[in-house]
């Protein structure tokens, strides 16, 4: 399962200065198993297959992390809110509880 | 003679059936209830055992500072938007540290914790979550002061979205 996951990293709204408080959404391809679910081909029960940890960093340093559980939807949707300093990256880096490790940057423009 | 025979073998036929019946019928509800622990997660946990491992036995007080946004009616329980914004200040001193998204159905009663910054500015989060049945979504929210406030709001689920 190393294959590379498509996630995604939007900031809304498009435009925004210095100071301004924008929305950071966080969307990712993951099929959230619970691990309860039979798989319809095969009639076995799927293994658990969810994102466990979430963390929001800006250049480094880490604003919000999360701990989420499998009762989150399939391609889940995270966001939360940031203030903008300036200009920098934004990473988003999730694990989840079989091993896998992806990260997803963005950078950050503010026009004055 | 013959005719009590007759009515004998009615009443036995039919003790049998009214036995018979509920008996198969309890046989069918036992084995569900044979195979429902089978089908539990492995992380499975009650909302209360969730709130007091957040909380730490504290508890929680009923607080109509968080703003819920849940939709009252879920035509589909596999994908259900929940929006948390909590009217608290940012700063250093006092801050939303963390908000809890639970429910009070599902086998595991958590769905999220989301440790919050005074960088974040607001202290709000969305997600979308996975609903079993009709039940209440539950918003935890630890404040800096080591305080914590809850607001629950139901959904009426007409399909459940797990597995």
């Amino acid at each position: 399962m190393a294959e590379k996951r498509k996630a995604m990293i939007k900031i809304k709204p498009k435009k925004f200065k210095v100071g301004d408080i924008v929305k950071v959404d966080f969307i990712v391809i993951h099929p959230m198993d619970t691990g309860m679910q039979k798989d319809k081909k095969t009639g076995k029960i799927k293994p658990a297959h969810y994102i466990d940890n979430i963390t929001f960093s800006f250049d480094g340093k880490p604003f919000t992390t999360m701990k989420v559980w499998e009762s989150i939807s399939t391609n889940p949707y995270f966001s939360v809110n940031y203030k903008v300093t300036g200009k920098g990256k934004i990473t988003v880096d999730y694990t989840d509880n079989q091993g896998e490790k992806n990260s997803k940057t963005k950078k950050v423009k503010p026009k004055d | 003679m013959e005719r009590r025979k007759f009515i004998q073998s009615m009443f036995a036929v039919s003790a049998v059936a009214a036995v018979a019946v509920p008996s198969s019928l309890f046989a069918e509800e036992a084995k569900k209830e044979a195979q429902a622990p089978a089908k539990k997660g492995p992380n499975d946990m009650s909302f209360d055992e969730a709130v007091k491992t957040i909380t730490d036995g504290k508890g929680a007080k009923e607080s109509d500072k968080i703003e819920l946004k849940v939709p009252e009616i879920a035509e589909n329980g596999a994908v259900v938007p929940v929006k948390v914004n909590v009217d608290h200040p940012m700063d250093e001193k006092s801050h939303v540290k963390a908000i809890h998204v639970l429910n009070k159905g599902n086998g595991n009663a958590r769905c999220a914790d989301i440790m919050l910054t005074p960088a974040n500015a607001k202290g709000y989060f969305a997600t979308r979550v996975k609903l079993s049945k009709t039940q209440e979504v539950v918003a935890l929210v630890e404040l800096s002061d080591g305080t914590f406030i809850q607001t629950a709001k139901s959904v009426k689920v007409t399909i459940g979205g797990c597995g």
